[in-house]
């Protein structure tokens, strides 16, 4: 089944993050937990984490995009 | 509250061995203060070549590193203490909490500061703290500098102020800001050695809880050292893409300087002047690294005696 990964909502006045990192590539599987991606807002570099295992199938942004919260970043093939 | 302390000034083994503490330490806060030896420290998403004057701070024997944490380019040097503070992550990233113990124990050890902007510290309107985070695995990393007695001279001549904007780039850009030192502020004087005792003896009043890494977790940081804080790739190869254009005199002639690059190697460069062999510039550069030492070779063949003025140009 594929999953669509929205950026999720860091601090509570967070108006954009910029994607500052890829940690997994297209094909990768992905361990629920396993860091996926770096988002950067504010001088905090926050790394987010898979919340459940399966294929990185798609990865919607690129590195330094400017990305809103809400907004999808990924798609992940679960079993 | 743990203290782990450090007791080198060398930069590349002090972001290794904070980024191990980071990893490593799981479930107590710690607190960690330590100095370096002068160097350039910037954020993990930066531009190095747009924030750093490359070329001065070459000449100076300077260092650039990059650390973990969001944030822009700062200047370390023995005057410098910094700080780091790891906790577990709670909620969203907030820099108050983080920020009301260090200005608690500032003002235990007699510095009168206020939070000012998102993150800095400032006596009056002067900065005298920035500061950067990183959240990963429900862990916070908050760290800070102090200038205690930092050269702020040199500070100013490494300063990106006014470097011409010749880069379209993405990456986090940096703010200047007016500084000062906290020492001339003191009502009574104190020495750097005092200063970090005071911030240590309010932080982790406890003896027992100070520590030192054992000689096995000490050989990790030494490889994590070598592997990444010493690598071309993590320091140079993670800037983000970029494209550089620059119309410039050299050599007392109007030149024009153009490349592109991308994970830390260029590509499409031109250099047009009358006085450079355009090809070979373009053969030497193109599929180059970004890296200070490598771009002087290249300035030493194309441009004799004036390759330090080139190299000005190019980067």
């Amino acid at each position: 089944m594929e999953k669509q990964l929205s950026l999720p909502r860091l601090r509570e006045e967070m108006t954009s993050g910029v994607l500052c990192a890829w940690l997994k590539e297209e094909g990768d599987p992905v361990e629920a937990g396993e860091p996926l991606y770096e988002i950067e807002t504010d001088k905090v570099v926050n790394q987010i984490e898979a919340t459940e295992a399966g294929i990185l199938k798609k990865q919607l942004r690129e590195e330094g995009d400017e990305i809103a919260p809400g907004a999808p970043v990924a798609i992940l093939e679960t079993a | 509250m743990l203290y782990v302390g450090s007791r080198t000034t060398d930069p590349y083994y002090n972001l290794a061995f904070e980024e191990y503490i980071f990893t490593s330490f799981r479930d107590e806060d710690v607190f960690l203060l330590w100095r370096n030896a002068p160097c350039m420290v910037v954020g993990s998403y930066q531009n190095i070549c747009r924030e750093t004057r490359v070329p001065a701070l070459r000449r100076m024997g300077i260092p650039v590193l990059r650390r973990i944490s969001g944030g822009g380019a700062v200047y370390h040097d023995l005057g410098n203490l910094n700080y780091s503070l790891i906790t577990r992550q709670e909620g969203a990233a907030d820099y108050e909490r983080s920020l009301a113990p260090i200005l608690e124990a500032l003002r235990a050890a007699g510095v009168h500061a206020r939070k000012n902007r998102t993150c800095d510290l400032a006596i009056g309107e002067k900065k005298i703290s920035g500061s950067a985070q990183r959240a990963a695995g429900g862990r916070l990393l908050h760290h800070g500098t102090l200038l205690f007695d930092a050269d702020l001279t040199a500070l100013e001549e490494i300063s990106v102020r006014g470097k011409n904007d010749c880069f379209q780039t993405k990456g986090t850009p940096s703010a200047i800001c007016a500084v000062t030192n906290i020492r001339p502020h003191l009502a009574r004087d104190m020495t750097m050695e005092t200063f970090q005792r005071r911030l240590l003896d309010y932080m982790v009043p406890d003896l027992s809880n100070r520590l030192e890494l054992p000689e096995a977790q000490c050989a990790e940081v030494r490889r994590l050292r070598d592997d990444k804080y010493r690598s071309w790739e993590w320091t140079w190869g993670k800037t983000p893409a970029f494209t550089y254009e620059r119309s410039c005199v050299f050599a007392g002639k109007p030149a024009a300087i153009s490349y592109r690059a991308r994970k830390g190697i260029v590509a499409d460069a031109r250099i047009d002047s009358p006085v450079i062999d355009g090809p070979l510039a373009a053969s030497l550069l193109n599929g180059a690294r970004l890296d200070p030492d490598g771009f002087a070779d290249i300035c030493r063949k194309l441009a004799g005696e004036r390759s330090e003025e080139l190299l000005e140009l190019l980067m």
